[in-house]
């Protein structure tokens, strides 16, 4: 072996132990924490910082008056970096006491042992039977712990299926509320030549659950799981998902292959396309750039004449184990939770409360998108399909391992039985891990 | 001979001129092969780059002075709105302060690490010399996301979590390495004879490295500082995980929060990007020609 190979050996072998080593330390986040005396500074890391800025400051400023004796340190997180933010806290130290954690990675941090169980504390606080019951299932299940919750929800989004009144009006077509009425919508309002186009797809990152809400939506099956199989790959969620991709290119922006949510909003404000499927969080982007000419409404309905729709992700507030001020960190829960502090915080976001008083608050019946999505979750008209966010490996399902399937699946190089396929085969997988872990 | 040459060119020189001339230099086959390409075959295709690369520019400008729901392709009515919401609502002036300040220091410090270990490297011989030069390259390959956790725990015992030190820390000691080795290259480009000349006269290494070699590595000093200077004013990553107060936040993390969860203001989004910009198109306006020299000339001659 010459010189040069052996400092290279060792060069290599010796990074590679570093490497590992230092991956290697850490703690988990787990530590017990403390009640505390229910005073003094607590640290608030808001998982949607930005665009909820101003309107979190107001509550802590309200609750700071309320509460003199405590502080809340406000933290802006950027949302698409929230998750590693909570993962290096957790394996690093420095969890904060009090934070934003939506379903779609609860589960994550619940398996980590960084959040405490908020069921008693719920109980026994003003809290309890003032948290819409739709909303305390899905922070539930999302845990992954039975019937414990990790969090107490404060918000929901929903689906929504966005138009333009004024290419509807001059098209003399229907709101679309049928899937039906939503197909000849987006044929008669291309135009490709013109750039005028019926409907944007969204093909790039966050692209597969508004697929599975396509596919849920058409077929009418109500329930993800059919014992422990995902119906995810079911014929008739495959036809419809086949037919809603035909759209690419025919009725959408050959563009739409790489949209996020950000591009397809942007494009939609600024463009002349028909449609748009999002949620309720774009409702002021279209009232800044399309203010009276545009409207929403949830999903369209079936043919078998029941509005289906796959669950949204519900935001909560999680009180982290390792806090050691629990007390102070709860009351500013409670506090943020209550009527008046929810009603504010959904108003700004243009979501649906968590709180049931909230939830009648006028604001609400002003806004007619709200107003929809609201009423199709609490009347019965709506079946809900509960995506499994209590799978650790379901973002990794959902995005990474699965987005560039989409993409594919939009070029026809693969197709939709076989995209469903894949994907119902990690589910099952990661379903059977999951039971396997929980079976104590 | 002048005077044909004058005709040619459509001037009026004189066609006898007492003044002496220096023989005309003798033009390579490249460049004479250069001079008989019409001048659109060059210009055009730059052009053409130029508005390439010009275009996302010219569209974040659009949308940072343009009124929030228009659809204009001009800025036009301007509006500074943007620019007043990121720097007043967003505490972009704040961030602007802060990444300055990890800019600045990161450069300062890179630098002058750099300079002690390429001066060491280029002069002279230790066993493990190749071994080094082989670590240091080696250290290029980990990718700062896995040396997150094991920095998190040591900044977090150093009592340095949240503070704008750690982040200058990690950005130093992740430019090092590239540094160092670019640094080197330039110190061995200097001839050891001229620091032995300021030896024999009577100065002390650090004297003469000072007064002698110091100068001659400016291109590799702008190279190595405004590398290191671009880089950590960009670097995101470092800033989001160690920094956990608001006021203690970059402009990536700032611009960042600009993007929600559903719905993102592309006014301020673009308005926060051209504050992000302005420093580097700044930095790279004067430094661009010993960038170029710096980078080439260290990186080939190790």
């Amino acid at each position: 072996m010459t010189k040069f190979s052996k400092s290279l050996g060792s060069a290599v072998a010796l990074t590679a132990v570093l490497a590992l080593t230092a991956t290697a330390c850490g703690d988990d986040g787990s530590g017990s924490g403390d009640e505390g005396k229910g005073k003094g500074t607590i640290t608030f890391w808001d998982n949607n910082g930005g665009p909820r800025t101003a309107v979190w400051t107001e509550i802590i400023k309200d609750f700071e008056k309320k509460n003199p004796d405590i502080k809340v340190k406000y933290v802006p997180i950027p949302i698409a970096d929230v998750q590693s933010k909570y993962d290096t806290a957790i394996s690093g130290g420095g969890l904060p006491d009090v934070g934003g954690v939506g379903t779609a990675y609860l589960a994550n941090i619940v398996a980590q042992n960084a959040l405490e169980p908020v069921g008693d504390r719920i109980a026994k606080s003003a809290l309890n039977g003032k948290l819409v019951e739709a909303t305390v299932a899905s922070v539930k299940v999302a845990g992954g712990k039975g019937d414990e919750m990790y969090s107490v929800p404060t918000s929901v989004n929903n689906g929504t299926l966005w138009y333009r009144t004024d290419l509807f009006t001059a098209a003399g077509l229907e709101a679309p509320s049928t899937w039906a009425k939503f197909y000849t919508a987006a044929e008669k309002l291309t135009d490709a030549k013109n750039n005028k186009f019926g409907f944007t797809i969204r093909g790039g990152a966050g692209s597969v659950a508004p697929a599975l809400d396509a596919a849920y939506g058409q077929s009418g099956i109500t329930d993800f799981w059919n014992g422990d199989k995902t119906t995810v790959n079911d014929p008739k969620n495959a036809a419809a998902l086949g037919k809603y991709v035909g759209l690419f290119k025919k009725t959408t922006p050959s563009a739409d292959l790489n949209n996020d949510f950000t591009k397809m909003v942007a494009q939609w404000d600024t463009g002349t396309i028909g449609m748009l499927s999002h949620n309720l969080g774009s409702y002021q982007d279209h009232e800044k750039a399309l203010k009276g000419k545009f409207a929403g409404i949830p999903n369209p309905i079936g043919d078998g004449g029941t509005r289906v729709q796959v669950s949204n992700p519900v935001d909560g507030l999680g009180l982290f184990k390792a806090s050691k001020n629990k007390a102070a960190a709860w009351k500013f829960i409670e506090f943020a939770a209550s009527h008046a502090e929810n009603s504010k915080w959904n108003e700004s976001a243009g979501a649906i409360p968590a709180n049931t008083e909230a939830a009648k608050d006028s604001w609400i019946t002003e806004a007619e998108p709200t107003k929809l999505a609201a009423a199709a979750l609490t009347d019965g008209s709506t079946k809900v399909v509960q995506l499994p966010y209590y799978l650790p490996d379901w973002n990794s399902i959902s995005k990474a391992d699965n987005e560039p399937e989409f993409q594919k699946l939009l070029l026809g190089k693969v197709t939709a039985q076989a995209f469903l396929d894949k994907i119902a085969k990690e589910l099952n997988a990661a379903q059977a891990e999951w039971k396997q872990q929980n079976k104590s | 001979m002048t005077a044909a040459l004058a005709e040619k060119h459509g001037t009026d020189a004189p066609a006898a001129d007492d003044t002496p001339r220096r023989p005309p230099t003798r033009r390579t086959k490249r460049e004479r092969a250069f001079d008989d390409v019409p001048r659109w075959q060059i210009y055009v295709p730059l052009g053409l780059y130029l508005i390439f690369t010009l275009i996302p520019f010219y569209w974040m400008l659009l949308f940072a002075f343009r009124p929030a729901g228009s659809t204009s392709l001009v800025p036009w009515p301007m509006t500074l709105d943007h620019f007043s919401k990121v720097w007043n609502e967003r505490s972009f002036g704040i961030f602007f302060q802060n990444s300055m300040i990890v800019g600045v220091a990161t450069l300062v410090a890179t630098t002058l690490v750099a300079l002690s270990g390429g001066y060491a490297l280029a002069r002279f011989d230790f066993r493990i010399k190749k071994g080094f030069m082989l670590g240091l390259l080696c250290s290029q390959f980990i990718p700062g996301a896995l040396m997150l956790v094991p920095l998190f725990e040591i900044f977090k015992n150093l009592q340095l979590i949240n503070s704008l030190g750690s982040v200058i820390i990690a950005e130093t000691v992740f430019q090092l390495p590239l540094s160092i080795i670019l640094i080197s290259g330039f110190i061995k480009n200097v001839p050891v004879s001229l620091e032995e000349a300021a030896w024999v006269d009577g100065c002390g290494r650090f004297r003469a490295f000072c007064a002698v070699v110091l100068p001659l590595l400016r291109p590799g000093l702008i190279a190595v500082g405004s590398f290191a200077f671009v880089h950590s004013w960009n670097h995101f990553l470092f800033a989001l995980m160690f920094l956990s107060e608001q006021d203690k936040q970059t402009i990536p993390v700032g611009l960042n929060t600009l993007i929600g969860a559903d719905s993102v203001d592309l006014g301020a989004l673009a308005a926060g990007g051209v504050v992000a910009a302005v420093p580097v198109v700044i930095v790279f306006a004067f430094i661009q020609k010993w960038l170029v020299t710096g980078f080439s000339a260290g990186a080939v001659k190790g």
